[in-house]
């Protein structure tokens, strides 16, 4: 039975893993980094599956835990060193759609969206996941009003730490 | 906003941007052990119960006179009532822990998640302050214990003059306050480093009802 259940699991992780990877992506700002979050929401994913009933999509249910693991429950380990920066592992240049300026807004883009605090970026996460204000409401915990007048000021906090 | 949407365009067309995880390579992560605070405060808080269930019976354990005088005070019904007193707040405290580490779920909302865990913290927290009044009212009853039941401390007591019992006063509540501070301040330190993003977070969400 555990065996089924741990097979079911990692069969449905394996292929949703793209938003755990996004999780981390907006949390850590290194390789190392990355792994060490991708692990713990894996395993806290891991510990709740037994309860989790298939009312809700995989995908959403995800989203929570891997939200939680990064803002509340996740204890950064100390072993780190914080040196390599991700900058050049995240933007693979793609030959054909290479576009110096774009290019260049888009590094600029996801290095404010890094200075933001983690509500913040827990909103602008489920913002570039095309979530609507009820689910990130739901998900925060706060009011749809207030996930609204949070995300205006998320998006013109971007823009005066774009163009300050 | 045009830049969001340009970000929103190239995330969710950069799907294959990252190491792509094998069914092999997620098998054992599932059996790896966890880092979350959740975790490390349940250490702390089993520490906690050891710790003070230790700091009283480590002495009659390992003191002959010690638990002579401690059976002679288990004849005064004040002494057996906080005793007691002291076990069932153990027990209480075991009970609300067990059933606020239940509470807490990765599942929940955010705000919530946080909530269980700032209650568990509560919880904590009131059984060290209970520890610590416990402590610091022990020193003027053990005190009063000895006058009654130690001729030999009762007739230096009666005999001192009133500079010498200021003095003796003075000194046994300075040292009391002082363990206690420092006690505290540990304590501080401890919840402080590990739930500092916690409530920094929180706090954020809770601005926003304002």
């Amino acid at each position: 039975m555990n065996k089924e259940l741990e097979h079911s699991f990692v069969e449905q992780l394996q292929k949703h893993q793209n938003i755990v990877h996004k999780v981390c992506r907006l949390y850590t700002n290194n390789a190392d980094a990355h792994n060490d979050l991708f692990q713990e929401i894996t395993i806290q994913l891991w510990k709740a599956y037994p309860k989790f009933r298939g009312d809700s999509k995989f995908s959403t249910w995800m989203y929570r835990v891997g939200l939680n693991t990064a803002i509340t429950l996740y204890r950064k380990s100390k072993r780190r060193i914080n040196t390599q920066e991700f900058e050049n592992v995240q933007f693979k240049i793609k030959a054909e759609e290479y576009d110096d300026t774009e290019e260049q807004q888009l590094k600029l883009l996801y290095k404010a969206v890094h200075q933001l605090n983690d509500i913040e970026k827990a909103l602008v996460f489920l913002y570039l996941e095309d979530k609507d204000y009820r689910e990130i409401s739901e998900t925060l915990g706060i009011t749809e009003v207030n996930a609204r007048v949070k995300m205006n000021r998320v998006k013109k906090k971007l823009k005066t730490i774009l163009n300050p | 906003m045009d830049e969001l949407e340009l970000l929103k365009k190239d995330w969710q067309s950069g799907e294959t941007d990252f190491k792509s995880y094998t069914d092999s390579d997620i098998y054992p992560m599932l059996h790896r052990k966890s880092s979350s605070i959740v975790k490390t405060l349940f250490y702390i808080s089993i520490g906690e119960l050891v710790f003070w269930l230790l700091a009283s019976v480590l002495p009659y354990m390992l003191s002959t006179t010690f638990r002579e005088k401690l059976d002679e005070s288990y004849e005064n019904p004040l002494f057996i009532g906080i005793s007691i007193f002291s076990y069932l707040v153990i027990l209480l405290f075991i009970y609300l822990l067990f059933r606020s580490y239940k509470g807490i779920s990765s599942t929940d909302s955010a705000k919530k998640l946080m909530e269980s865990i700032l209650r568990t913290r509560k919880i904590i927290k009131f059984y060290v302050i209970f520890n610590l009044t416990l402590f610091f009212l022990s020193i003027p009853l053990s005190l009063y214990f000895e006058y009654q039941d130690n001729p030999e401390f009762h007739q230096q007591i009666v005999e001192a003059s009133t500079t010498q019992m200021l003095v003796f006063y003075a000194v046994s509540a300075f040292t009391a306050g002082f363990i206690i501070l420092i006690l505290w301040l540990f304590y501080r330190l401890i919840y402080g480093i590990l739930l500092k993003r916690l409530n920094r977070n929180y706090k954020e969400l809770k601005k926003l009802e304002v």
